[in-house]
C-alpha cells in the first residue's frame, strides 16, 4: 500500500510540477484564457498514454524496453527544450507585462499557445506512458486485492493536490519575485528532468556509461523513501547517478540559470537589449 | 526584435518543435514493438516464466528457454517496490527491464531474446545490484528458413552422410567380430594388426557415436579417464592388454572373452541406435569440429593410444570423418560462401598430405617414432583447418 503509494505521489508529482508552474505563471499574468491550452496539452497526454498503455497491456504488441525507454528518455530531452524556451519567454513577457501595449502581449501568448500545449503534453507524457503502464497492472491485480490500484491513485491524488496547494502558494508571492523564482525553479526541475532522459537512453544502450556513478547515496537516501521519492518526484533527484547524468545537469542548469538570472535582472532601462541576448541563448 | 518577438515567428517555433517532437517518437512507437507472448502462444510455449520477488528473493520459475519471445511475469511478492531486469552475461548491459513493480502487482516484461547466457536480477527497494541468477536462452533452432533449393542441397548432403555413418558402423560391426574372436582365442598377433584398422571406423563417425553418452565410456574409455569405480572396457582395455606396459599382469583367457563379448554387444548396440539418430546439416557441420578438436586434444599428443601409440590411425580416421562431413556439406557451402569452401579445401589437402609423409603399407608409423618437429608440423597443420571449419556450421544453417 505505502509503497504503491509512493509509486504514484512520485510519478504524480514528476508530471504536475512544470505543469503547475506554467499554470500559476498564466494566472499570475492575468492570461487565465490560455489555461484551457495548457489542460488540452495535459488531457490529450494522459488520453495518449492510458490508451497507448492499455494497447500495450492488453494488445497483441508490446513495446520493446528499449523503445521505452527511448521514449521516455526522449520525450524528457524534449520537454526540458521546450521548458527552457518557456522559461525565457515568460521572462520576456514579464518584463514587458504592463510597460508595453496589452495587445502585443496578447499577441505574443497567442502565438506561443501552441508551445503552452505541447510543454504541458511532454511534461505529463514523458512519465505518462510508465504510469499507465503501472496503472493498468495494478487494475489487472485489483481482483486479487484493490489495495495496489487504490494506492496507486491515492499517491496521483496526492501529486496533485500538493501541486494545488503549490499553485495557490505561488500565487501569493510578491509579483516582481514570483516571475523570478518559477523561472528559476522551472530551470532546477527542468535540469533535472534532463539527467533523468540521459538516464533512460543509457539504459536503452543508447547513451554509454550506465555504470560510471558519480555517487551513490542510496544507502542514506533509499529511492523507496518517502524523502527519496520527494526529491526524485521534485527535482528528479537520483540517488545513484552516473556521471553523464551528473554532467548533463551540470551543463544544462549553470548556463541556463546564468542567461536566465541576466535576462530577469537586467535593469529596466537597457530592456532594448535584453531579447537579442535571449535569442542568442534560445538558438 | 521586432521581428523575433512577432506572433508569426512564435507560431512557426511552436508548429516547428511538434514537428520535431512527433517525427522522433512515431518511427520509434512503430519499429520496437515485440509481440505479446501472452496473447501470442506460438512465440513461448510454455507460457510465461513466473519471477516472483519479495524483500529477499528473486524467485524465477526456470533457468532456461529457447530463443525467441520470452514473457516474464514478475510478481511482487514484498513489501517494498521492485525491478525486474534481464542483464547480458557480463552483468553490466540490460537487456530488458521493468521498473516500478508496487506490492501486490504483477508486470509483465517482454523480451525477443537470441540464444546465450543472460543474468536475471530482482532490486527490492530499486537499489543495489539486485538478487541475481543466471538464465540461459537455448537455441530453438528457429532460423531463417533456407530457401528450397538450398534446403534441398542441405537434405542431400545430409542424407549421404548418414549412409556413410551406416556404413561405416557395419564395417566397425564386422571388424569388431573379428578382432574380438582373434584376441578371445589368444591370438595376439592378429588382435595387435586388426586394432588400429578396425577403430578407425569407429573413429570417422566418433561424434555420432558419442552422442551415446552410455556406449562411449564403455567402448572408448581410457584408462585415466576412468570414474572412481567405473568398470574398464572397451577397445583401450583390449589395448593394455595386447601391448602390455612393464610389470603389467595380463587378463586370464575368462577375461579376454568377457571383454571380447562385451566389446561385439556394445558395438551391436551402437550399430541399431545410429540408425535411428536424427541427423541435420548443423549436427554435420559442428561434428566435423569436434573430429578435429579430438585430433588436437589427443591424437596430436600421443595420449590417445598410450600403448599401442597408434595414433596416427585414429587423426587420419578423424580427420576423414571431417572431411566427409565437409564434403557433404560442401554444394550448400559453395553456395553461401563459397571462400569458405576454398580455404577448406586447400587446408583439409594440407593435412592430409603432411599424413601422407607418415604413411606405411596399409597403416603409418608409431606415433613415438614422430619426431618433435614432425608432430609440430601436424599439429599445426591441424590449428590451421580447426579455425575455418569452426565456422562451417553457421555459415551453412544461417
Amino acid at each position: 500500500m505505502t509503497a504503491n503509494f509512493l509509486i504514484g505521489l512520485r510519478e504524480g508529482l514528476e508530471a504536475t510540477l512544470i505543469v503547475v508552474l506554467l499554470m500559476a505563471y498564466l494566472t499570475k499574468s492575468g492570461r487565465r484564457a490560455l489555461l484551457p491550452r495548457l489542460w488540452a496539452g495535459v488531457g490529450i497526454a494522459v488520453a495518449v498514454s492510458v490508451g497507448f498503455g492499455a494497447l500495450l497491456t492488453f494488445g497483441p504488441r508490446g513495446l520493446t524496453f528499449e523503445a521505452q525507454e527511448a521514449i521516455g528518455g526522449g520525450l524528457s530531452i524534449i520537454a526540458v527544450g521546450l521548458v527552457t524556451w518557456m522559461v525565457f519567454w515568460m521572462a520576456r513577457t514579464a518584463r514587458t507585462l504592463g510597460s508595453e501595449l496589452r495587445s502585443r502581449v496578447d499577441g505574443v501568448a497567442d502565438g506561443a499557445a501552441w508551445g503552452l500545449v505541447l510543454v504541458a503534453a511532454l511534461a505529463v507524457g514523458r512519465e505518462g506512458l510508465e504510469t499507465a503502464l503501472f496503472l493498468w497492472a495494478a487494475a489487472q491485480a485489483s481482483g486479487e486485492s484493490g489495495t495496489p490500484l487504490f494506492g496507486a491513485l491515492v499517491g496521483l491524488a496526492v501529486a496533485a493536490g500538493l501541486g494545488y496547494l503549490l499553485h495557490r502558494g505561488v500565487l501569493k508571492v510578491n509579483l516582481s519575485r514570483f516571475f523570478t523564482w518559477t523561472g528559476v525553479a522551472l530551470v532546477v526541475i527542468a535540469g533535472g528532468v534532463l539527467a533523468y532522459g540521459v538516464h533512460d537512453l543509457q539504459e536503452a544502450g543508447i547513451l554509454p556509461g550506465l555504470h560510471s556513478l558519480a555517487f551513490d547515496v542510496s544507502a542514506a537516501v533509499p529511492p523507496s523513501s518517502w524523502y527519496g521519492t520527494l526529491l526524485k518526484g521534485t527535482l528528479n533527484f537520483s540517488p545513484a547517478t552516473t556521471w553523464l547524468e551528473a554532467a548533463a545537469c551540470v551543463l544544462y542548469t549553470i548556463p541556463v540559470m546564468f542567461f536566465y538570472l541576466r535576462a530577469n535582472f537586467r535593469p529596466p532601462l537597457r530592456r532594448a537589449e535584453a531579447p537579442a541576448a535571449t535569442a542568442a541563448v534560445a538558438s | 526584435m521586432p521581428g523575433f518577438s512577432s506572433p508569426q515567428t512564435r507560431r512557426t517555433v511552436g508548429a516547428r518543435l511538434a514537428v520535431v517532437a512527433a517525427t522522433a517518437i512515431l518511427p520509434l512507437a512503430l519499429s520496437s514493438c515485440t509481440d505479446n507472448a501472452g496473447a501470442n502462444a506460438s512465440g513461448t510455449t510454455d507460457g510465461p516464466i513466473q519471477v516472483t520477488s519479495t524483500d529477499a528473493e528473486c524467485k524465477v520459475s526456470a533457468a532456461e528457454a529457447p530463443s525467441g519471445n520470452l514473457t516474464f511475469a514478475v510478481k511482487n511478492d514484498g513489501a517494498e517496490v521492485t525491478e525486474f531486469y534481464v542483464l547480458a552475461e557480463d552483468g553490466l548491459r540490460i537487456v530488458a527491464e521493468v521498473e516500478n513493480i508496487g506490492p501486490g502487482i504483477t508486470r509483465n516484461l517482454v523480451l525477443t531474446a537470441p540464444a546465450g547466457k543472460y543474468i536475471t536480477a530482482c532490486k527490492p527497494g530499486m537499489k543495489g545490484d539486485g538478487i541475481r541468477a543466471d538464465f540461459t536462452v537455448k537455441d530453438s533452432g528457429k532460423q531463417a528458413t533456407v530457401d528450397a533449393d538450398l534446403q534441398k542441397l542441405v537434405d542431400t548432403g545430409v542424407s549421404q552422410y548418414a549412409a556413410y555413418v551406416k556404413d561405416q558402423t557395419e564395417q566397425l560391426v564386422a571388424g569388431t567380430k573379428e578382432f574380438a574372436t582373434a584376441y578371445a582365442a589368444g591370438d595376439a598377433a592378429k588382435a595387435k594388426s586388426l586394432y588400429a584398422a578396425t577403430r578407425m571406423h569407429w573413429e570417422r563417425i566418433e561424434p555420432v557415436a558419442e552422442s551415446f553418452g552410455d556406449l562411449d565410456p564403455k567402448l572408448d574409455a581410457r584408462e585415466a579417464d576412468l570414474e572412481p569405480g567405473q568398470k574398464w572396457t572397451g577397445w583401450h582395455r583390449a589395448e593394455k592388454d595386447l601391448f602390455p606396459p612393464a610389470g603389467y599382469k595380463a587378463l586370464t583367457a575368462a577375461e579376454r572373452g568377457a571383454l571380447a563379448k562385451q566389446l561385439v554387444a556394445d558395438t551391436a548396440e551402437l550399430s541399431t541406435r545410429t540408425r535411428t539418430v536424427e541427423l541435420s546439416a548443423d549436427k554435420l557441420g559442428n561434428g566435423a569440429k569436434e573430429l578435429l578438436d579430438e585430433v588436437a586434444r589427443g591424437k596430436v599428443t600421443g595420449e590417445e593410444e598410450i600403448w599401442s601409440h597408434t595414433d596416427l590411425w585414429d587423426f587420419q580416421a578423424n580427420v576423414d570423418g571431417a572431411r566427409i562431413a565437409f564434403e557433404n556439406l560442401k554444394p550448400v557451402l559453395q553456395q553461401k560462401d563459397a571462400a569458405l569452401a576454398k580455404d577448406l579445401d586447400a587446408k583439409f589437402s594440407a593435412l592430409q598430405a603432411e599424413l601422407k609423409k607418415h604413411a606405411k603399407g596399409d597403416g603409418f608409423a608409431y606415433y613415438n617414432e614422430l619426431g618433435k618437429d614432425e608432430v609440430q608440423k601436424l599439429s599445426s597443420l591441424v590449428d590451421a583447418l580447426g579455425e575455418p571449419l569452426s565456422k562451417l556450421t553457421a555459415a551453412v544453417v544461417l
